[in-house]
């Protein structure tokens, strides 16, 4: 009896977990399909709707703060070397002669660029955390004044000119030029500049001055990229010139030579349009040099060797009599020297076919290269002495300056800043992040396509199935935490994984990225913060009227005349907040004639306004192309109800994102 | 009897326009009919055409760069006066977003050109062209027909709106029938005023607005009929607006049915119709604002007036150039002109206190003011 009742009992009790477990599952399922507007959907994570909350992403949490020196601006006399800190909020101040750091200032903001007027008395500060520049005394290093710029500007260039004293402002985020005057500080102009202003240098004692952007423009899927430098009056505020460095993109450094009336910039030949397969012959990225000349020519030549590369070209300079240039190159850890005078003598002999030839040849390099400077981690911005014999290479990733001797070429010392943040994961997996020697000959690295873990605002050819014709959209890495699984195709679970054994294949062409650095790569992304898109003095902000109706419209759940909008249809269903995705594949009807499959992944849209192009092969331009030329049959999105008011509303929230 | 502008008459002739516009700071106005013209004479056109390279016979807008450049459009693309005098021309393939230019303007600030086109708005700066369509950004509608910019905004008239462009924030404000006075979306022309941006809508009369406060004015024609003004000097010609212009608080309204002009400071309106003024014609295609004066572009010449003093520019049947002088309390003056306009289909001017230039339909006119070396230009009355 016991032992049927035993049996009755274990029998029954099975029944009921098994109602419980089934019945429970299948509503589940049910809720899940209701809410997602998904028959098709399969049993998921209830994470992918209930997200939690944006504060306890990696990137919200508190984090160690470190030295690393960023722009650098040396004193008339040459005796003093004034260094932004701009993860520590604070300017350094070091004795060129001893190497010791004297004195520190908060700053507050991510102070980032320097400049100093021409008796040496005010430090000028482009914080670019709080679209800011600041004026501090060098006497003493107090903030005497403060005014608001564009987003996050990232460098400042002071300039006499016919009109008085100019300060000229790289405002990267919002993608233009303030012009200031200094005394009193106020915002005299702003001018639209390319995509993300970074750098800028002053030509001909201040008659105009170049500006560096550091991202290509995005003129249509298949055509290719090219940065562009902006030319300005300072005097005026009129925009003199825009060149374009075809092919280009990552210019962000950028020098006048004294001498030979040229500007350098720095920059990658990105060949984004070329099946990727072919990185093992160099086609993807190469490390170049634009020479601009007075009449408006730009020629391209190669830091690259033929089988040696030096990615991430960032800071340049020029010697003070023109004759040589120093180009600082973050992934590979070099100051590579080049011999302007030799090519001054090619340019005055060279064809136009010759000079556009140049940057294909990777043995060209051979010619002007004089040496290569080993540096510590990640040499990013670089300044000359006034008497141009020493040059001072900021070793981001290190927290130093390394001091070099510009007539031996011989490193002299270091000021020591901090202590690179060794036990910090997150500082280890940057390391990882802006180290090029994972990939083939150490021709890119990550920061290469993501510079500040952001897009590059291009697509590549991700599938070699064609040349061109199959381009996959570069998707930000900033704020991706929590928006796994990761890839356009939505396959790849975890940062490891997507960053693992077939991601080295596929695009390094190398030996996968060790288990522990690929953790550490990992925590680095992972801690990536959103970038910011509007105005620091907007955040937190309430909405505007129009970006208010925007909301509305994203939230909408019936259209105007009451009719229910499908679930599957409605934007908050599928960019669900807090991060804006429902981390699901979904079919939006932008299926290519060579993708095999019609879905993809959702992306997250938190700062969307920035990542231009759109869709998952960068098609759209503009977030408004994405309902005015690739919407059909009201698949992504029910937009058809909307005027062209609404789409306006619309584009203006989604940029507050 | 010959009919000169002596060299001390073209010097007085400068001084009372030089005075005219001064009159804003109250100066006290001389009497009607009084004292010498206030208008500046043209003493002999320079034309250009197709041989200088103009790319069209017709020539929609002219716009003189204040670096001196002069800027056309043309129903084939945009087209730059070079040093050597001849024109180069801007097309579609160099990143303009349509041939058809309707209207240019220049930001102030930066020095950069906006391009009203038929197929949206194209930004040139530095050399580089950046169209903006209806697609691919906020503009209400690619049919631009006038633009303008004011205060870091760029405002475009178009065929389903106006568009603000706030080029800070990038971000377009269109403004139509759903959110303004207008009662209706199509808009030819925008002029900036005194901290107000003036809508010129094709049957909506005058529209205008402060940017500031968000706040709408509609002045619509007082008798609501079209062909015919009913009531003079009391608000809009017609409520059929083909442009509006304004300078040093002038307000002036073209349209296919006359001409008005509304003084923002004393908030009273003045009409004209052919026939009854010395208004050229009733089809008034633009009007040029340069202080007081209004350049008034018709079918049949030019007029330019200060609301009081006329000076017309015709082509007589047999292509000669024509000018009549229109004072108040005295006949007209007729005198011929040993130069003659290209066409008198005028579709727009730019002028300032020194020269004019004029968009007709058969090519570009450089207008040159009298001075004491060519007085001879103008013979006597026929």
């Amino acid at each position: 009896m016991n032992l049927k009742r035993s049996l009755f009992a274990v029998t029954t009790a099975a029944l009921a977990f098994s109602v419980v477990v089934l019945g429970g599952g299948y509503g589940l399922r049910a809720h899940q399909r209701i809410r997602s507007g998904r028959p098709d959907l399969g049993l998921v994570s209830c994470t992918h709707c209930h997200q939690g909350s944006l504060n306890k992403m990696p990137w919200a949490k508190a984090r160690p703060h470190h030295d690393s020196p960023g722009g650098m601006v040396l004193s008339p006399d040459g005796k003093r070397l004034f260094i932004a800190l701009d993860d520590k909020d604070e300017v350094a101040e070091a004795d060129v002669a001893t190497l010791a750091v004297l004195r520190r200032a908060k700053v507050p903001g991510g102070p980032f660029g320097l400049a100093l007027d021409a008796q040496g008395e005010r430090l000028f500060v482009a914080c670019q955390h709080v679209d800011q520049v600041a004026v501090l005394d060098t006497s003493d290093l107090a903030e005497k004044a403060r005014v608001s710029v564009g987003v996050r500007p990232t460098d400042i260039a002071f300039c006499p000119t016919r009109g008085g004293e100019r300060l000229v402002v790289t405002n990267s985020g919002s993608d233009d030029i303030s012009i200031l005057s200094p005394s009193p500080l106020a915002e005299v102009a702003r001018v639209a500049g390319g995509r993300e202003p970074y750098a800028a240098t002053v030509v001909d004692g201040g008659r105009c001055v170049y500006v560096a952007n550091r991202m290509a423009v995005h003129d249509g899927q298949l055509a290719p990229p090219a940065s562009e430098v902006t030319v300005l009056d300072p005097a005026s505020g009129h925009i003199v010139n825009r060149l374009a460095l075809d092919s280009a993109h990552m210019a962000e450094g950028i020098a006048a030579v004294p001498k030979k009336g040229w500007v350098l910039n720095t920059m990658i030949r990105v060949r984004n349009l070329v099946p990727i397969t072919q990185v093992k012959d160099g086609w993807v990225m190469a490390s170049g040099l634009a020479i601009s000349q007075a009449d408006g020519a730009v020629t391209q030549v190669p830091l690259d060797e033929a089988n040696a590369s030096f990615s991430d070209p960032s800071g340049v300079v020029a010697s003070p009599d023109g004759r040589r240039a120093f180009v600082a190159s973050g992934g590979s850890d070099v100051v590579t020297v080049v011999d302007l005078d030799w090519l001054n003598s090619w340019l005055s002999r060279a064809s136009p076919a010759d000079r556009g030839d140049a940057i294909m040849d990777m043995a060209f390099s051979y010619h002007y290269v004089l040496a290569r400077i080993p540096t510590g981690c990640n040499p990013k911005h670089l300044a000359l002495s006034p008497d141009g014999s020493r040059l001072f290479v900021a070793e981001r990733l290190d927290d130093s300056v390394l001091v070099v001797d510009t007539a031996s070429l011989k490193p002299l010392g270091r000021i020591v800043l901090g202590d690179g943040g060794r036990n910090d994961p997150i500082r280890q997996g940057e390391r990882v992040f802006t180290r090029a020697r994972y990939t083939f000959q150490g021709g890119f690295d990550c920061r290469s396509c993501h510079a500040d873990g952001h897009v590059d605002g291009l697509s590549y050819d991700f599938d070699g199935s064609g040349v061109g014709d199959n381009l996959l959209d570069n998707r930000s890495l900033c704020g991706v935490a929590g928006t796994e699984p990761f890839k356009w195709n939505g396959r790849n679970p975890t940062l490891q994984f997507q960053d693992g054994p077939r991601f080295a294949r596929v695009l390094m062409r190398t030996d996968p990225i060790p288990d522990p650095q690929l953790d550490e790569l990992a925590t680095f992304i992972l801690h990536l913060p959103p970038t910011r898109t509007i105005p620091w003095d907007q955040v937190g902000k309430p909405l505007t009227p129009a970006q208010q109706r925007g909301r509305d419209l994203f939230f909408a759940t019936k259209r105007p005349n009451g009719t229910p909008i499908p679930r599957s249809r409605q934007c908050q269903v599928c960019h669900r907040p807090p991060l804006y995705t429902n981390r699901l594949i979904a079919s939006v009807g932008t299926q290519g004639r060579r993708d095999p499959k019609e879905g993809f992944d959702t992306p997250h849209l938190i700062g969307v306004g920035a990542s231009a192009p759109y869709l998952h092969d960068g098609r759209a331009r503009t977030l408004e192309e994405i309902w005015t030329v690739y919407q059909i049959d009201d698949l992504h999105g029910v937009s058809s109800y909307w005027t062209k008011l609404q789409l306006n509303d619309m584009v203006e929230y989604l940029r507050t994102l | 009897m010959k009919n000169r502008l002596s060299p001390p008459f073209a010097i007085v002739i400068g001084l009372a326009s030089a005075l005219s516009h001064a009159q804003g700071m109250n100066a006290p106005a001389p009497a009607p009919g009084a004292g010498p013209l206030p208008i500046p004479v043209v003493s002999r056109f320079e034309n250009f055409g197709e041989k200088d390279g103009i790319p069209s016979h017709k020539v929609h807008c002219v716009l003189k760069a204040s670096d001196g450049r002069i800027w056309i459009g043309t129903p084939n693309g945009l087209c730059v006066r070079q040093d050597n005098g001849t024109f180069r021309r801007y097309g579609t393939e160099d990143g303009l977003s349509h041939l058809t230019v309707l209207s240019i303007a220049e930001d102030p600030a930066t020095g950069d050109l906006w391009i009203a086109t038929l197929q949206g708005l194209t930004r040139l700066s530095g050399g580089r062209f950046t169209a903006f369509t209806q697609t691919n950004s906020g503009l209400p509608n690619n049919v631009v027909y006038g633009v303008a910019v004011a205060e870091g905004t760029v405002w475009a008239a178009t065929a389903a709106g106006t568009g603000a462009y706030d080029l800070r924030t990038r971000a377009w404000k269109p403004y139509d029938q759903t959110n303004t006075v207008m009662n209706e979306p199509w808009c030819y022309a925008v002029a900036p005023g005194k901290g107000v941006i003036y809508l010129g809508v094709w049957a909506g009369g005058v529209v205008e607005h402060d940017p500031h406060t968000g706040t709408f004015k509609a002045y619509r024609d007082p008798d609501g009929e079209f062909h015919i003004a009913l009531a003079t000097d009391s608000g809009p010609i017609v409520d059929v607006t083909s442009w509006v212009a304004y300078d040093q608080g002038i307000l002036w309204q073209g349209s296919y049915f006359g001409l008005a002009r509304y003084n923002t400071g004393s908030a009273t309106w003045r009409t004209w119709v052919q026939d009854k003024t010395p208004l050229l014609s009733n089809f008034v295609n633009t009007v040029f604002a340069h202080g007081r004066l209004g350049w008034v572009s018709t079918d049949r010449g030019v007029s330019v007036t200060d609301g009081d003093n006329w000076v017309n520019y015709l082509v007589d049947k047999e292509g000669r150039g024509v000018v009549r002088i229109y004072r108040p309390g005295k006949p007209p003056e007729t005198r011929m002109m040993t130069t003659a306009l290209p066409d008198g289909f005028i579709m727009a001017v730019w002028a300032d206190d020194h020269e004019a230039w004029f968009a007709t339909s058969n090519g570009l006119s450089h207008g040159v003011f009298t001075v004491s070396s060519d007085s001879s230009a103008l013979t006597s009355n026929p």
